[in-house]
């Protein structure tokens, strides 16, 4: 009887020690599923690498990822990522070779368990970035709308353009400034060359110094960029040509400040307060010398055009100056002035733009109250 | 011819930008950050070329005694100083930050300084209310004004805690800024993209040529 009791708590404790040792010696599962793709829509710099995350309870603490190149030695390439991870983008590859992958598991035992090999992958550059469709369809589109109205607009076929109050005043401030014998401040901004605000500016600058060259007005333009500046006089000296008044042509009009901000802004306020211009235009991409740029021309009693598509500034322009163009309104600018019927057609061209997008406005609106959240999806992906 | 060449230079290079944006391809990429680096080289020579214009509208100024011309040489001080110390020791040297953090700096921030004032003074002009849209204006300013500070939501839970809802300042606030003041701009920034989109057409097409002096 005794030797029986013996032996059964001898195989108990057996039993128990085996049962311990095997779960205190258990090896977390390897990571599975693992795949190596080419990182899509890149210029082929890149792989990724994807698992399955492993079970809470497995003691996985986190895992690192092992890549070997032309089938040599593997080697670690990340360090050790979250055990939540299960993506990770590769993005020291070397270009022109094949890389298999291996993720390593690591245990809070300090353990560690290597997954499968994946397949040799090579990474290679797209040449069109597909998530970015949805965009260029819409560029596409958006640019046959306005083209298809540029050259339908070469008939002849007269397009209405509403009225802009700060357009049709450029004459008045120009005749203002003529009948009290001052001058005419323009300035661009603080935009550099390649902004498209300052080109606009720069067109409607274009427009007006052909009426200053009619009327011998002295148009003055401090520029706070000096290729700006160079653009700048080019542009007025044609314009001065063409209106057959080469002679009221003055270069030292149209000359360099500083790029610093707020010193340009305490140099055209200088010229301001100096000179006593009857007519100040601002137009182009302004910041905070906004206000400090039209509450001085609103001091000296000018006649102020101020145009921007900052819409943090165009509050300040609205409450300071005499007329101001919206947004928009200063792309408008060169064709309303001119009346080029070419230019005018791209006008059009804009404005089936905006009924397209205000279209998609409203169904969206209508979509999404009805629980129909596609479109809400397909505009996101533009992203 | 003279105007054809850059016609062509523009019509090219801005088809090419334009897919570049739409192409991650290394080469593609490698078009794009070359052209960015060519128009980077402009900078040195635009700073030259700045300084010698800026020089010679002073010297004329001082030549001709145009009114308050005296200021002219002030500019020729600060010019000749930061340049003689930065080409000879560096920017980093202690003397020419010294300068620019006790000269430039201060003189920076009172001009910014300035648009409290200026914003005081455009704010009374604007806010009159002689209209319904400038009452509605002058309203929802005031909303914006109190709920922007602490003691708005102090005054509103004192003055009006007999409404059912706290903080209701700050709660306007949000609601005028996130909502009716959001949704214009918004519209705003809408038109601002195609008005941006169409000017490039033009300009790519050679169609808007007033920055090359117009003309066909």
């Amino acid at each position: 009887m005794i030797h029986n009791k013996t032996i059964l708590w001898v195989l108990t404790c057996l039993v128990l020690f085996l049962c311990g040792t095997f779960a205190f010696s258990q090896e977390p599962a390897a990571p599975s599923n693992v795949t190596a793709k080419d990182t899509p829509n890149d210029d082929g710099s890149s792989i990724t690498i994807t698992w399955d995350a492993a079970p809470e309870d497995s003691g996985v603490v986190g895992y690192k990822i092992l890549r070997n190149s032309d089938a040599g030695e593997f080697e670690e390439v990340s360090k050790q990522l979250d055990a939540n991870e299960t993506k990770y983008e590769d993005k020291t590859i070397i270009k022109g070779k094949t890389h298999a992958y291996i993720v390593r598991a690591i245990t809070d035992a300090d353990a560690s368990v290597d997954s499968q090999q994946t397949d040799a992958v090579q990474a290679k550059g797209q040449w069109f970035h597909t998530g970015k469709t949805p965009l260029f369809i819409a560029m596409l589109l958006f640019s046959a709308a306005i083209v298809w109205n540029i050259y339908n607009a070469r008939s002849g076929k007269e397009i209405f353009v509403r009225r802009i109050p700060g357009l049709e005043a450029v004459d008045e401030a120009i005749g203002r400034a003529t009948e009290m014998g001052r001058s005419i401040l323009y300035s661009t901004g603080l935009g550099g060359v390649s902004g498209v605000a300052t080109v606009a500016s720069m067109t409607i600058l274009a427009q007006v110094a052909r009426r200053t060259a009619n009327y011998e007005t002295p148009l003055r333009v401090p520029s706070n960029d000096p290729i700006v500046m160079n653009v700048v006089r080019e542009m007025v000296k044609n314009a001065y040509l063409e209106e057959g008044r080469p002679d009221a042509y003055n270069e030292e009009n149209i000359f360099f400040l500083t790029e610093d901000q707020f010193a340009y802004a305490a140099g055209v306020d200088g010229i301001m307060v100096r000179e006593k211009p009857a007519a100040v235009f601002l137009q182009g991409s302004f910041a905070a010398e906004s206000l400090i740029l039209a509450e001085t021309g609103n001091s000296i009693g000018a006649i102020q055009i101020a145009g921007t598509d900052s819409e943090h500034q165009l509050p300040f322009f609205i409450a300071a100056c005499d007329y101001t163009l919206i947004g928009e309104e200063l792309y408008a600018a060169s064709a309303y002035l001119s009346k080029e019927p070419m230019l005018l057609g791209s006008l059009r061209g804009q404005d089936w733009g905006k009924v397209i997008l205000f279209a998609a406005i409203i169904l969206g609106v209508f979509l999404e109250l009805s629980g129909i959240t596609w479109i809400t999806e397909f505009l996101q992906r533009v992203n | 011819m003279k105007r054809q060449v850059p016609l062509v230079l523009c019509f090219l290079f801005g088809v090419v930008m334009c897919f570049t944006q739409f192409s991650p391809h290394q080469y593609s990429q490698a078009v794009y950050n070359e052209v960015i680096n060519w128009a980077l080289i402009m900078a040195p020579f635009a700073l030259i070329f700045g300084t010698i214009t800026l020089i010679q509208t002073h010297v004329t100024r001082i030549r001709r005694r145009i009114e308050h011309w005296q200021y002219s040489f002030v500019v020729f001080a600060g010019l000749l100083t930061m340049a003689f110390i930065g080409i000879l020791f560096g920017p980093q040297d202690p003397a020419f930050e010294w300068l620019f953090n006790n000269v430039q700096v201060p003189l920076d921030a009172t001009m910014f300084s300035l648009l409290a004032f200026l914003i005081a003074s455009a704010a009374f002009r604007a806010f009159r209310a002689r209209t319904f849209e400038a009452t509605l204006l002058l309203i929802a300013a005031m909303i914006v004004l109190i709920g922007n500070v602490p003691v708005g939501d102090l005054i509103w839970n004192t003055v009006l805690s007999w409404l059912p809802w706290d903080n209701g300042a700050s709660e306007t606030r949000q609601w005028i800024l996130g909502n009716p003041n959001l949704s214009a701009r918004r519209g705003i920034i809408l038109g601002v993209s195609l008005g941006v989109i169409s000017q490039a057409i033009r300009l790519i097409l050679g169609i808007e040529r007033s920055y090359i002096g117009g003309g066909d």
